[in-house]
């Protein structure tokens, strides 16, 4: 599957917003990906793989719509983690984003 | 504190496996005769020493002590990040549902009060009242209640059983069945410091975690620090299963060669259990946990396995494959429907019938996929046993089978509680 308009490593005007997704609460409906396929696709049960987590400024109005448009209300937008660096951190373009409080046991 | 060499301890529960520990021991100490109870407990670790949160986390922080229930999270740190005061709860997480991993519950059947010291500290420091342990296993909890009624100044720590499998037993699940929710992990990012049992502070860690804040106070930062490795001194807990030269669990310096514990030969190894990673060696890794994490090797709730090599190494994995799937908490899609899929593919390249590349596709679509990190863990597991088992693989594409029986030396009993 590949559909991304997103190619090489630009990524944009960074925001400081993240999307972020309450897994427990997505059934997979997949609007997210009919409406911001320059980050999200789906796997083969319908659930959301993200390209890239953060939101450069020329997708915000897709993002926001697709917040929006999620019937269970589990896509969310929200201010990204501070970074030290000046410059976007490395893009999770893999679907690969484990926050280190979710390995806390 | 004197060196042992075999267990000689009477008849153990089910359960408890024989422990031994190696060089100094510690958390061990005066167990070779049995569980210590309270008396002995005293006449070797001494009426235990208070400290203030700010004394108690320089000395934590003097030794470096990291978090032993899997992401040796700096206990100083987590400590720095608790309230001073009634609110704040502390949690002891006995609830170790990893079929492979038996060192908690043993150091709680073993040694009852050495955990109770180091719970009772934290709490003191933290000048609350509010101490809960969690347990799963009926003779640890049997233990633990009798050294509760051994001592007049634990008469308000709670013991609560708790039967809610791998992933309920990680630390979020389980402060929200305290609550009086599901054992289940929130959906959201919550750090139980910030928002535990009952929406208020929690400082959360494993049962060996307390054992050796009460050991760091008991001997002091210095004396703490005279064995192991300088990044993680002290000992450390394991349990070693499979072909190696003492199984068990074993007290141990951190800073021994991998090699030593599970011997020197090449073989399939796995380091820190069903969440944790293949190695095809123990090579030149040494037993830190900084170390080993940067070595992209962690050592998780310190599990060490190597395959037998009479075993189908490949259905080992698969069947720890299906286990992990079938303790996923079904509340993430990715996780719920992709660890049954990840596994069934893993049979089918058993059986020649896919390809190595469509098992490291589906494991690739796990991790970051959950409200939890059991979908990285399993894919962890997964993923990396596919370079060890490169030559069993290929057997397996080419004849369907390896012609070893399974011997199940990874343990994966179906044994999870109806929730």
């Amino acid at each position: 599957m590949s559909t991304g308009t997103s190619t090489g490593t630009s990524t944009g005007t960074s925001t400081g917003m993240d999307l972020q997704i309450d897994w427990t609460r997505c059934d997979g409906h997949g609007l997210c990906a009919l409406l911001l396929p320059e980050s999200i696709w789906l796997d083969d049960r319908g659930f959301p793989v993200f390209r890239r987590r953060e939101v450069p400024e020329h997708l915000l109005p897709h993002a926001r719509r697709a917040v929006a448009a999620c019937p269970a209300l589990a896509l969310r937008l929200e201010r990204s983690a501070p970074r030290p660096a000046p410059h976007p951190a490395p893009s999770h373009t893999a679907p690969s984003h484990t926050a280190p409080s979710h390995t806390v046991r | 504190m004197t060196a042992t060499a075999e267990p000689t301890h009477g008849p153990l529960p089910a359960g408890i496996m024989p422990a031994t520990a190696w060089g100094t021991a510690r958390l061990l100490a005066g167990t070779t005769s049995g569980r210590v109870d309270l008396a002995r407990h005293r006449a070797l670790h001494g009426v235990p020493r208070r400290a203030d949160a700010h004394h108690l986390a320089a000395a934590l922080e003097a030794v470096g002590l990291l978090g032993r229930g899997g992401a040796a999270f700096p206990v100083a740190t987590k400590l720095r990040a608790m309230p001073v005061g009634r609110r704040g709860h502390v949690l002891v997480n006995g609830s170790e549902g990893e079929p492979a991993s038996h060192k908690d519950r043993t150091l709680m059947y073993l040694a009852p009060h050495l955990v109770l010291d180091g719970a009772l500290t934290v709490a003191h420091a933290l000048e609350t009242e509010r101490v809960t342990v969690v347990i799963e296993d009926p003779s640890a909890f049997s233990s633990m209640a009798a050294a509760v009624r051994e001592r007049t100044d634990a008469r308000r720590v709670r013991l609560v059983p708790h039967d809610h499998g791998y992933v309920g037993g990680e630390v979020r699940a389980v402060s929200r069945a305290l609550s009086g929710g599901p054992a289940v992990p929130p959906g959201r990012r919550v750090l139980p410091t910030e928002h535990g049992i009952g929406g208020q502070p929690t400082f959360a860690s494993n049962v060996e975690t307390f054992a050796h804040v009460a050991l760091v106070l008991a001997l002091g930062p210095e004396e703490y620090g005279t064995v192991g490795a300088s990044g993680e001194p002290g000992t450390t807990l394991l349990t070693l299963l499979g072909d190696v030269p003492h199984r068990g669990v074993v007290e141990v310096p951190t800073g021994l060669p991998l090699s030593a514990l599970v011997g020197p030969e090449p073989g399939p190894l796995l380091v820190g259990g069903y969440h944790g990673t293949w190695i095809d060696r123990p090579g030149e890794l040494t037993l830190d946990r900084p170390a080993l994490r940067a070595a992209g090797v962690p050592l998780n709730a310190g599990v060490l396995a190597r395959l037998p090599g009479g075993t189908c190494a490949l259905g080992e994995v698969a069947t720890v494959a299906g286990w992990l799937a079938s303790e996923s908490a079904g509340q993430c899609g990715p996780c719920f429907f992709g660890l049954p899929a990840l596994t069934d593919t893993l049979h089918r390249l058993a059986s020649g019938r896919a390809t190595t590349e469509e098992v490291r596709r589906r494991a690739g679509l796990l991790p970051g996929r959950g409200a939890c990190a059991h979908p990285d863990g399993a894919a962890r597991f997964v993923a990396t046993a596919l370079p060890v088992l490169e030559d069993e693989i290929a057997t397996h594409r080419t004849h369907g089978h390896c012609g070893r029986p399974l011997l199940g030396a990874l343990p994966a009993g179906i044994r999870r509680a109806a929730a």
